[in-house]
């Protein structure tokens, strides 16, 4: 089958990669071409990887990328180790799912792509990074990055319009940790930018705070769908809100 | 069925609907009540339906301008990314630069001792500082026009649209006078539900227009960003060119030091 072909293709290209860079180890490979050798090396782990996925052999596919990343950084040449973490960390994402890997593959991406002043690149992991721990409730965390991404996209001409999505989002988290954070938030993010406070978004945090208050979990459901017959909200949104909802269903559930 | 004369081709449909059941009234005052009634009554539903459609199209209208407005966003994003690796691959190539005169310095001193010597003289040639601290990479300028520009606009819009909304309801004014001229009782709250209909009519407006602004802005913005991208693509496909010619000659020249 066309796979296994592949498989051993890769698996050859791997062990020719292996080779090559114990090779650069030898006193003279050292001396003369060792570079050139590692170099070589990355590319041939690379294009390993590359074949191990097409044959959907994930863990392999992920142990040469990791080979090559090392190589790649100790060369000093961090967009390419970026671009690989990120190729990594989407594999645990979709075929792996291993969350916790993929965020610290991501965080590890952004790192680096700040390291390189690619900041646009370094916002896009972030966000990731911050959407994936919000799903896993490390709240904290998730407000940080957004409330980051949003503060250093907020100037800019271009990416502004997207600031107030990313304060909404850690307003969300704020709301999920406590109402009163929530409060304090939101009055900072309209402070600091005035934009966000004729967003939609705004307005249907505002009506979710008050509906929190009143412990009036129709009048949440009612403003979300509102919010919802006009821009459509995503997976992400939906979980958070619900986690919302759950509180006040709680809290009443406590009072009772 | 012979209808005696009526004047209004609305009248024969109503007719026949009521011809039924008001069997025992006289049939000349009679139809012209139920007429002007049926007619009224017929009316009103029309307006009703037609401001619920416009209302809905309005929210319709809305979620669209949304969307795009989600879809630019992204794309604004992609683009200042797309900026940035051009920038960066601008930087490599200047290091790239950098690293072939170096070259070429060791190959004139390889080639002769003269040539040493004479390098010896020349100096380190300049390393070109590196530029200015890369600062955070400032998408076009015109933009920020632009917005300042559109803000004053949007003033001038807003004050004629508060004309326009004048219009509407005194238009409805007097179509609602007509309602509680005859049906007192049912027309009031017809009234206030067109009201209602008008406003969120007007306010849906509202965010359209304010939503349209930014969408333009927005598109402005991406105009400006990737015309600046195409001349960085323009200069370093130049540079590229150089580049390779110079590695060529250096490779040359390396093959002939054998």
């Amino acid at each position: 089958m066309d796979n296994s072909g592949k498989e051993k293709e890769a698996m050859q290209l791997m062990a020719e990669a292996d080779k090559k860079v114990k090779a650069s180890g030898s006193f003279l490979g050292g001396m003369f071409g060792g570079n050139h050798k590692v170099e070589d090396a990355c590319e041939i782990y690379a294009r390993a990887a590359n074949m191990f996925k097409m044959a959907k052999n994930w863990s392999e596919a992920i142990n040469c990328l990791n080979q090559a990343i090392d190589i790649y950084t100790d060369m000093g040449r961090f967009t390419i180790a970026a671009k690989h973490h990120i190729t990594i960390a989407e594999i645990y994402e979709s075929e792996l799912v291993d969350i916790e890997k993929a965020i610290a593959h991501y965080e590890q991406a952004a790192d680096y792509y700040k390291g390189e002043e690619s900041n646009s690149s370094a916002n896009k992991c972030l966000l990731k990074v911050g959407h994936y721990s919000a799903q896993l409730e490390q709240y904290q965390k998730a407000i940080e990055i957004y409330e980051q991404v949003a503060m250093s996209t907020m100037d800019n001409p271009l990416l502004k319009y997207n600031a107030k999505e990313y304060f909404f989002k850690a307003s969300l988290c704020h709301f999920i940790v406590d109402e009163l954070n929530a409060k304090l938030a939101i009055e900072k993010y309209e402070e600091m930018f005035p934009a966000f406070s004729d967003s939609r978004e705004l307005k249907l945090l505002k009506k979710l705070l008050e509906a929190h208050e009143e412990q009036n979990s129709e009048a949440f459901t009612e403003a979300v769908k509102e919010f919802d017959s006009v821009s459509r909200l995503d997976q992400w949104l939906t979980t958070m809100l619900l986690r919302i909802k759950k509180t006040i269903q709680g809290d009443a559930g406590d009072l009772k | 069925m012979a209808y005696p004369t009526s004047h209004n081709p609305f009248a024969d449909d109503d007719e026949e609907d009521f011809k039924p059941k008001r069997s025992g009234f006289e049939d000349e005052s009679d139809s012209g009540m139920t007429d002007a009634e049926r007619r009224q009554k017929y009316l009103q539903q029309e307006v009703m339906r037609t401001a619920h459609s416009a209302v809905d199209s309005s929210y319709r209208s809305l979620s669209l301008i949304y969307e795009s407005e989600k879809i630019g966003v992204e794309t604004a994003e992609e683009l200042v990314r797309q900026g940035e690796v051009l920038k960066r691959t601008d930087k490599m190539l200047d290091n790239m630069d950098e690293d072939l005169k170096t070259s070429q310095r060791h190959i004139n001193s390889i080639k002769s001792v003269w040539g040493g010597l004479v390098n010896y003289f020349k100096g380190k040639p300049e390393t070109k500082p590196t530029p200015e601290e890369p600062k955070e990479y400032q998408a076009n300028e015109r933009l920020q026009t632009a917005m300042s520009g559109s803000r004053g606009h949007e003033d001038k819009y807003q004050a004629s649209h508060p004309n326009l909304r004048k219009l509407d309801t005194g238009g409805f004014g007097a179509a609602a006078s007509m309602d509680d001229g005859s049906s007192r009782q049912n027309g009031y709250p017809q009234n206030r539900y067109l009201r209602d209909a008008h406003q969120t009519l007007d306010s849906n407006l509202d965010e359209m227009s304010s939503g349209l602004a930014r969408l333009k802005n927005l598109g402005l913005g991406l105009q400006g960003e990737i015309e600046d991208q195409d001349d960085s693509i323009g200069s370093l496909l130049n540079k590229v060119d150089k580049m390779d010619a110079k590695i060529i000659n250096t490779n040359q020249q390396l093959k002939n030091l054998k």
